[in-house]
């Protein structure tokens, strides 16, 4: 094509524009084809972003459907050290109000840090200046620094220097997506929700924690390209995947229950001023937790601020002796093996009874007491004398075990321990005659609920529930809970009969006349506790005048709608429970029954034409 | 003219050579588009509709210059060198040459356009020296007569590099080294400017690489970073407090970030490239879009049309460039073979220096690539050269 030049020193110079040419194909070889791989992973690397779209934390419900806690979206507010200048302080002074922090913190924090990275000097353009920002404050924020303006930018501005206070204005404090934890209703329920913590929001205690995995909800992401302004090209958007939001879960805790419970324990606290109360609400048939309350406790908006105390939920976590509340279950024991009869007489020894070395007491001198009597004045020897007479060791370990005690009741709530049971072959001579008055053996305030309601639902022991349904975030059910019956621990006919001597505890010359209802019968039964310590000596031994009291209850009590518990760790102003806890059981029962509007079985003494006929309530018609 | 008619079988142009400038001007049309279209503030000026129109003036321009021979243009060629003398002196005064913006004043502001006279110096600067060395090869041996050529070409060097506008300044260099080497110009003369200019530079380059502050000359801030940012040198002195190291460090990843983001662009571009339009670096903005459609054109080309592209820009500009060796080595006499020597390598400097810088193999000057990229003025001044050579074959056998 081209003939070579005759002058040599053309010739010369087209040799030498041939090198030229060559070297800039070589390079262009070198570039484009050798280096291709690595140079276009730079350059996907430049555009290329993932972004993981975060789930809003499912809601907690009530069995009515009111929120116990939910989330909203928030930002956390985060700036680029880089893009500041010299105008760090001048930011800080602008957004120390608006953030509500201190302003040289936030200067501090504008200063541009670097770190070495294999070799290379990186210097640090994002920190964090506040998580859980509202929405709001967020508005305030970038509007404050989008309305910028500078002294320095009066006169006339060089290319670069628009630049820097164009990037100052609108990319040196950027958000990016965070969500807040609320608990409208403040500290009720709390030990039950628990509360969230750490960067992640993850569930520390109550349903937060046990249901952490469903209420966290599955993570989206999305992978697109920016421009070099890191805008969003929607159009190069290869992979959006919407995050699954949180389940829902729905609780059988009744908010308006749960509340007419706190009320009352709190005028409780102040009356006996206890280390700790606790009550809780279940429905016998079916298990149900409806309220569930332990004071002190904490706001779960804010739980650094409460001490660690007041985060124990003492319903699953307490564990003492149980006292006379466990006569029950040597009793109906007894009464289901039919070695016994409500009507069967036991000498009580005048209130004074050695056996295996040792004594024991009853508060009053009692002589000979039928079964039903032993039930009603709550004799510790009379239950003593029917264990050790008509049920023995093996069966009586049988019965306790057979009503949930020594196990975890397997309700959805982290922290619930067993309690403290020996095996047979551990106990001692005394056992025997210790055990069925309720030393001796540690319990915990749910197991002895559901023991009691046990009886109350005819002998079947319920798995306790506290979440009725697990929800999706468009309100499909995922999961339903169904009633679960644990077994049938004791007969019909044996829990009848027992429930025959348990509404004897409430009368007049039983151990709880505090605990009756006007318009309902009730069967429970006191328990009063010496709490035992670890003395100076290193001796566990009984402490004079601090004791457990409680008082459980069911009514109406020939099909029971709900059973309460009262407990208080160390009442002052008196200390036996048919005095402390049965006050407070009459208080929460009445307004429960209103709440619930349960039907009456009790007709009261309605006008005063009546007044000369029966003092005592008039039975209704069994339902 | 009679003599083409008379030989027939000779062509009157170089259809060759047209054929690769219609390729380029039509690589330039949709490249300009593409570096354009991307930002609306930038697409709504209309580059690339501009640059087809700069480039009728352009063809007009050279086809106007093909009817005068070139013995008649180059009686002007001293007046046209003065002129172009009195434009580059004008240019420096405040209130007539402009800025855009930029650091440099290197325009003058006219009702059409903005006209930038190291452009054309480059085009007079080709003339006058064509000129003067074509007389007899015996007075090319006077030293005097080297040195007064040698003048020729640094006034407007210096006046240029007053802008400041390194890229012009030194692209009159290779020209003027190769029409002395074709003149005839004394073995011993070129190699003894050579070794003077190769000391020069190294002194140079080392003075900005190594040199204390004090010992520095004294060159524009700008042209000093882009020569470290070619190097690879770190910006900070070596008894920098950490503040100011931090500011060097964000500076130097500023000043390199063009360069970086080219060589990104050239290399992820690979065999058959992107596609047109669809440049991530490009249209995303990684490119700067203030530079993507002028100095970084190729970059552009490169990554969106690939090896291929790329390889077809570089054999329509070998083509071009050998038509024109090829022109002077059959012109008529002296006058004519220096001109297309000075065409050559004018135009074969920006090629060599705009794609060097693009593929890192230059340091960064705003040199454009002719024809490619944006510039009424550039595309004006390299279709007039190119005019020149066709002008130079025209005429070529007339005695």
């Amino acid at each position: 094509m081209f003939s070579i030049p005759k002058n040599k020193r053309l010739f010369v110079l087209a040799i030498l524009l041939t090198g030229a040419l060559a070297s800039l194909s070589y390079k262009l070889v070198d570039l484009q084809l050798l280096h291709h791989a690595k140079l276009e992973a730079t350059a996907e690397g430049n555009t290329h972003r993932s972004i993981v779209r975060s789930p809003l934390r499912g809601k907690i419900l009530d069995s009515r459907g009111n929120p116990l806690a939910l989330s909203v979206p928030a930002k956390v507010v985060c700036a680029d050290p880089t893009l500041f200048g010299n105008y760090q302080r001048d930011i800080a002074r602008l957004l120390a109000p608006i953030l509500q922090t201190n302003e040289n913190y936030l200067a501090e924090r504008f200063q541009p840090t670097t770190h070495e990275v294999k070799g290379k000097i990186i210097t640090n353009s994002y920190v964090v200046l506040k998580r859980k920002v509202s929405l709001e404050t967020w508005e305030q924020i970038h509007h404050a620094m989008t309305n910028l303006t500078f002294a320095a930018e009066a006169g006339k501005l060089r290319e670069s220097e628009k630049t820097f206070f164009d990037n100052l204005r609108r990319k040196a404090i950027f958000p990016t997506d965070d969500e807040v934890r609320l608990y409208p209703n403040q500290n009720l329920a709390a030990h039950v929700i628990g509360y969230v913590g750490g960067d992640q929001q993850t569930g520390q205690n109550g349903i937060e924690a046990s249901f952490n995995s469903q209420l966290t909800g599955i993570a989206g992401w999305r992978r697109t390209e920016t421009d070099v302004r890191r805008r969003e090209m929607v159009a190069y958007r290869d992979q959006d995947v919407e995050p699954r939001d949180g389940m829902n879960v729905i609780l059988t805790i009744d908010a308006g229950l749960q509340n007419i419970v706190e009320t009352e324990l709190v005028d409780a606290l102040q009356k006996h001023s206890p280390i700790s109360i606790s009550c809780t609400i279940v429905r016998p048939k079916t298990g149900e937790i409806l309220a569930m309350a332990s004071l002190p406790n904490f706001n779960p908006n804010r739980p650094g601020a409460s001490p660690m105390e007041a985060l124990k939920n003492h319903v699953i976590s307490d564990v003492f002796e149980p006292g006379s509340t466990f006569k029950i279950v040597v009793v109906s024991g007894a009464l289901n093996e039919g070695t016994v009869k409500l009507s069967d007489q036991f000498n009580c020894e005048n209130g004074s009874f050695f056996y295996g070395g040792k004594t024991l007491h009853d508060h009053e001198h009692y002589g000979v007491l039928s079964v039903e009597r032993i039930i009603t004045k709550s004799s510790n020897i009379g239950a003593a004398k029917i264990a050790i007479e008509r049920l023995h060791e093996q069966k009586l370990y049988d019965y306790i075990r057979a009503f949930g005690f020594d196990q975890k009741t397997g309700l959805s709530l982290p922290g619930e321990v067993r309690g403290i049971f020996a095996p047979l072959k551990k106990w001692s001579g005394v056992s025997i005659a210790q055990i069925p008055m309720g030393q001796g053996i540690a319990v915990t305030p749910l197991q002895t609920l559901m023991a009691m309601s046990a009886i109350g639902n005819h002998g079947k022991l319920m798995r306790p529930m506290i979440v009725s349904r697990l929800e999706d975030s468009e309100g499909k059910i995922v999961v339903e809970n169904e009633p679960q019956e644990t077994r049938q621990v004791i007969s019909e006919a044996a829990a009848k009969e027992m429930v025959q001597a348990l509404k004897t505890v409430v009368s007049d010359d039983g151990t709880a006349p505090k605990a009756r209802l006007e318009n309902y019968t009730v069967a429970g039964k006191t328990g009063t506790a010496q709490k035992a310590e670890k003395g100076s000596d290193g001796v566990v031994r009984y402490a004079p005048g601090k004791y457990f009291s409680s008082f459980i209850g069911f009514f109406p009590a020939d099909n029971p709608e709900v059973c309460i518990s009262v407990v208080m760790d160390e009442p002052k102003n008196g200390h036996y429970g048919g005095l402390t806890a049965a006050p407070v059981f009459t208080a929460i029962a009445e307004k429960a029954a209103r709440y619930l509007n349960l039907k009456p079985d009790l007709q009261p003494e309605l006008s005063l034409e009546d007044t000369k006929g029966n003092s005592k309530p008039k039975k209704l018609a069994k339902n | 003219m009679f003599e083409s008619t008379l030989k027939p079988d000779r062509a009157k142009i170089d259809w060759l050579m047209l054929a690769a400038i219609g390729g380029l001007m039509v690589l330039g049309v949709f490249f300009v588009y593409s570096a354009t279209m991307a930002n609306e503030d930038v697409r709504l000026q209309g580059y690339y509709l501009r640059q087809i129109m700069w480039y009728g003036i352009g063809f007009a321009a050279a086809g106007t210059l093909c009817f005068i021979d070139y013995h008649i243009l180059s009686r002007w060629a001293v007046v046209g060198y003065w002129l172009t003398i009195l434009l580059l002196i004008l240019v420096l005064i405040p209130g007539i040459g402009t800025t855009q913006g930029w650091g440099a004043r290197r325009w003058i502001k006219l009702p059409m356009f903005q006209l930038q006279p190291s452009e054309f110096a480059k085009i007079s600067l080709i003339f006058v020296m064509a000129h003067f060395l074509s007389r007899p090869v015996d007075e090319l041996k006077i030293p005097r007569n080297f040195f007064k050529a040698l003048g020729l070409t640094v006034l407007p060097f210096v006046l240029i590099l007053k802008e400041p506008d390194l890229g012009s300044a030194l692209v009159l260099w290779p020209m003027c080294f190769a029409m002395l080497y074709v003149a005839g110009t004394p073995k011993k003369f070129i190699l003894r400017l050579l070794a003077a200019i190769f000391i020069f530079g190294s002194l140079l380059v080392g003075d900005i690489l190594f040199a204390p502050k004090n010992f520095r000359i004294p060159l524009e801030g700008y042209q000093r970073d882009r020569l470290l940012v070619f190097f690879g040198q770190d910006f900070t002195p070596l008894d920098a407090t950490e503040a100011e190291k931090t500011k060097a460090r964000a500076d130097q990843r500023d000043k390199s970030y063009n360069i970086e983001q080219a060589l990104i662009s050239v290399g992820s571009g690979g065999v058959t490239g992107k596609g047109w339009r669809q440049g991530t670096q490009n249209v995303l903005g990684f490119l700067p879009r203030s530079v993507a459609h002028n100095d970084f054109i190729f970059s552009v080309l490169a990554e969106e049309e690939g090896f291929i592209g790329s390889m077809i820009v570089v054999v329509l500009y070998s083509v071009i460039l050998f038509c024109g060796i090829r022109i002077a080595s059959e012109a008529r006499d002296r006058l004519g073979k220096l001109l297309a020597v000075g065409v050559v390598l004018m135009l074969f400097s920006h090629v060599f220096i705009n794609i060097g810088m693009n593929i890192r193999i230059m340091p960064v000057t705003g040199v454009p690539l002719p024809l490619l990229s944006y510039g009424g003025s550039s595309v004006l001044c390299s279709l007039i050269a190119i005019g020149i050579l066709q002008n130079v074959y025209i005429y070529r056998r007339s005695y």
